[in-house]
């Protein structure tokens, strides 16, 4: 942007120059003609009232600066050289000196441009004309040109490289700014400016954004507490209501049939209530970053069937378990995964491809490379026959309580609504990553990709 | 035989509610509000099992277990706030054989409770002595001891699981058998218990624990016994 100012802006300069300069030669060689032809005439005049040829008259005049004389004399046409004739005369001009006007033109003769003078001398009934070649002129106006034009781009050039750096150096304070604040928005808090000496304007920036990433820190922070807060109060009573519970539970025979069905009520959303306390609890954890990993080597197939196993046998009932296909190239690849993250993250999926899916139907594990290749993962993916995810939910679905179009389908709605949320953070705890996207069918396939702990046991396929 | 459970809890209600439930399930239940009433409650009439809640005011609940297994070798349950710290493992060393997470499900607790009072070994076909090295089992009698030497003492837990790998010589087990022989996990089972009460009983049958002779981990699969 700079640069393109301070391009038109030489530019413009040099024009203005080149014109300037144009004019003003120009101007001066039209009145030094002017004069001469003046000055020619007048003598053209004394000879012809003297009685002198034509021709000596013409012959007498000074033309050794390239310049060429035609006289008209009563009619006739008395050319100074053979070179230039009355023919190279315009017309208009010729009409015009030869009815008493003293005129002067710019034309061009065998591409070399000319200033016609013509002076009528009406003493001796007569017109002067004489022809004064400028291509000397234009030469040094396109050599001027030229010059300018070169002077510009070079000043140009020199402008832009120097306000570049100048603006840089100006500047760096606020792309430090602008990648801070890409750092923070990227959840990295303890991001803070240098301290800048010198420039009390920074300084004052400076101070002024660090005082607001510390502010926010500490709301994160303490939203983050009070989530963990409520949730540690939440679980005495809960433990509490939880064993009266089962008491009661116990003693259901005994109790009318209205007051079963309200203690199956309670029951079944206690049930609910707890695994959210429990949720909230391990997202809280995440999001405070106390949350620990128990890292242990397991083979991708022996993990994924157990879990789904263990998965499916918290499904509603009615439910079945899903088909597990092991690609045998990943059956014993090795994997670094807190396992009980693991089953959590393949329960979740079954469950919310029992909610919204139509139950899971089937769980296959394949290998693949990680986006630079240099990596081996293994994808874990979970297709359900249900409608599928839209692209527009299909990030939305990750967020805590986001309750999506599926939503709407939602019968006796078991679900915490932190199921996927949890998902994506266990998943990220494992450094691996989740996404959704679709069956051939149509369904819902949800992705679990976990990164290859040692590759060597894989079979060459 | 009594079925007397020690209840070590400050929280009341909790406590109760508790009681209630597990009276429900045939127990009998002895309530403490703290780590030093729960030892006082314990000297004076041993349980067949203690419930013991970490976070307890005055004596912590590590060191009440601690001090209970200075003593005994009844079975602990701690009840821990969180799956994932250091507290599940700290417990354990501190001599649990099992935990719960607040809030806990009521049938989850009795469920664990029955599994670590299992007197009957699932395997029926037992031979009467088990041996291996310089030792000696005699799972009837609950009895580890070196051969024409002194017994060992260890937990009914740490006995049943070095009865597992005995009877099973040279064999890997993985952690997912063990949760389930030893501490009747049929799922969600947490492999830091295995890890755990295997690194106590190498600190009393290894005679270098550090270089373990007897039982060896195998990477990635679980743990065997080598006679």
């Amino acid at each position: 942007m700079f640069g393109l100012g301070a391009l038109v802006l030489s530019m413009s300069m040099g024009g203005l120059s080149y014109f300037t300069a144009r004019h003003f030669l120009l101007n001066e060689r039209h009145n030094t003609s002017v004069q001469q032809a003046y000055v020619n005439a007048s003598l053209i005049r004394t000879y012809l009232h003297s009685g002198s040829s034509k021709v000596n008259a013409l012959g007498s005049l000074a033309s050794g600066f390239g310049s060429h004389s035609v006289l008209f004399d009563k009619g006739k046409w008395y050319p100074g050289s053979i070179s230039i004739g009355q023919s190279a005369i315009p017309r208009q001009l010729r009409a015009l000196v030869i009815s008493g006007t003293p005129a002067t033109q710019n034309i061009t003769l065998d591409g070399a441009p000319q200033i016609v003078v013509g002076i009528p001398v009406p003493s001796v009934h007569a017109a002067y004309f004489e022809f004064f070649d400028v291509s000397d002129l234009a030469h040094t106006l396109q050599v001027l040109a030229t010059t300018l034009f070169a002077a510009g781009l070079v000043t140009t050039l020199l402008g832009a490289a120097v306000g570049r750096s100048a603006s840089g150096r100006s500047l760096r304070p606020l792309s430090e700014v602008s990648d801070a604040a890409v750092a923070i928005a990227g959840g990295d808090l303890k991001t803070r400016l240098p301290v800048a000496s010198g420039d009390p304007d920074l300084a004052g920036l400076t101070s002024s954004f660090n005082y607001m990433v510390d502010q926010l820190g500490e709301r994160i922070e303490r939203e983050a507490r009070f989530t963990s807060d409520v949730s540690h109060e939440l679980r005495s009573p809960l433990t509490t209501l939880s064993a009266s519970l089962d008491v009661l539970e116990s003693g259901q025979d005994q109790l009318s049939p209205r007051s079963a069905r309200a203690l199956a009520l309670l029951s079944a959303d206690l049930h609910r209530f707890q695994r959210m306390v429990g949720d909230l609890l391990e997202i809280s954890r995440s999001d405070s970053g106390s949350a620990e990993i128990w890292l242990e080597e397991v083979h991708a197939g022996e993990l994924v069937r157990r879990s789904v196993e263990v998965g499916s046998r918290t499904l509603p009932k009615g439910v079945s378990p899903p088909n597990v296909t092991v690609d045998p190239a990943v059956e014993s690849a090795q994997l670094m995964v807190d396992k009980r993250r693991f089953e959590r993250v393949i329960a979740n999926l079954l469950e919310n491809a029992a909610l919204y899916g139509g139950g899971a139907r089937s769980v296959k594990v394949t290998p693949r490379q990680s986006k630079g290749g240099s990596a081996q993962c293994v994808v874990v993916a979970v297709e359900d026959n249900g409608p599928g995810v839209s692209r527009q939910e299909r990030h939305k679905v990750f967020e805590r309580f986001y309750r999506g179009q599926a939503a709407g389908q939602r019968g006796t709605g078991t679900g915490t609504g932190l199921g996927l949320a949890l998902v994506a953070e266990h998943v990220r705890l494992l450094k691996g990553s989740v996404w959704v996207d679709d069956t051939p069918g149509g369904g819902a396939r949800f992705n679990v990709e976990l990164p290859v702990a040692d590759s060597s046991e894989w079979s060459s396929t | 035989m009594s079925n007397r459970i020690l209840v070590v809890e400050d929280d009341e209600r909790i406590r109760s509610s508790i009681r209630l439930s597990l009276e429900g399930e045939g127990y009998e239940v002895d309530e403490a509000g703290s780590g030093e009433e729960g030892l006082d409650r314990f000297g004076k009439e041993p349980c067949e099992l203690a419930l013991v809640d970490l976070m307890l005011p005055g004596m912590d609940g590590f060191e009440c277990c601690r001090a209970l297994r200075r003593v005994s070798a009844v079975p602990i349950i701690i009840v821990t706030a969180r799956t994932d710290t250091h507290d599940v493992v700290a417990g354990l060393e501190a001599g649990a054989d099992d935990y719960v997470t607040k809030p806990f499900v009521a049938k989850e607790l009795a469920a664990r409770i029955r599994a670590l009072l299992r007197r009957s070994r699932p395997t029926e076909d037992e031979p009467a002595v088990l041996t291996f090295g310089d030792l000696e089992i005699l799972p009837d009698e609950g009895v580890l001891r070196r051969v024409g030497g002194d017994e060992i003492h260890c937990t009914r837990t740490e006995f049943h699981l070095l009865c597992e790998l005995a009877s099973n010589p040279n064999k890997v087990l993985s952690r997912e058998h063990l949760l389930d022989k030893v501490w009747g996990y049929d799922y969600f089972g947490d492999g830091r218990l295995v890890d755990v009460h295997i690194r106590r009983l190498r600190t009393k049958i290894e005679p270098d624990p550090a270089l373990p002779r007897y039982i060896l981990t195998v990477r990635g699969m679980g743990y065997k016994l080598v006679p």
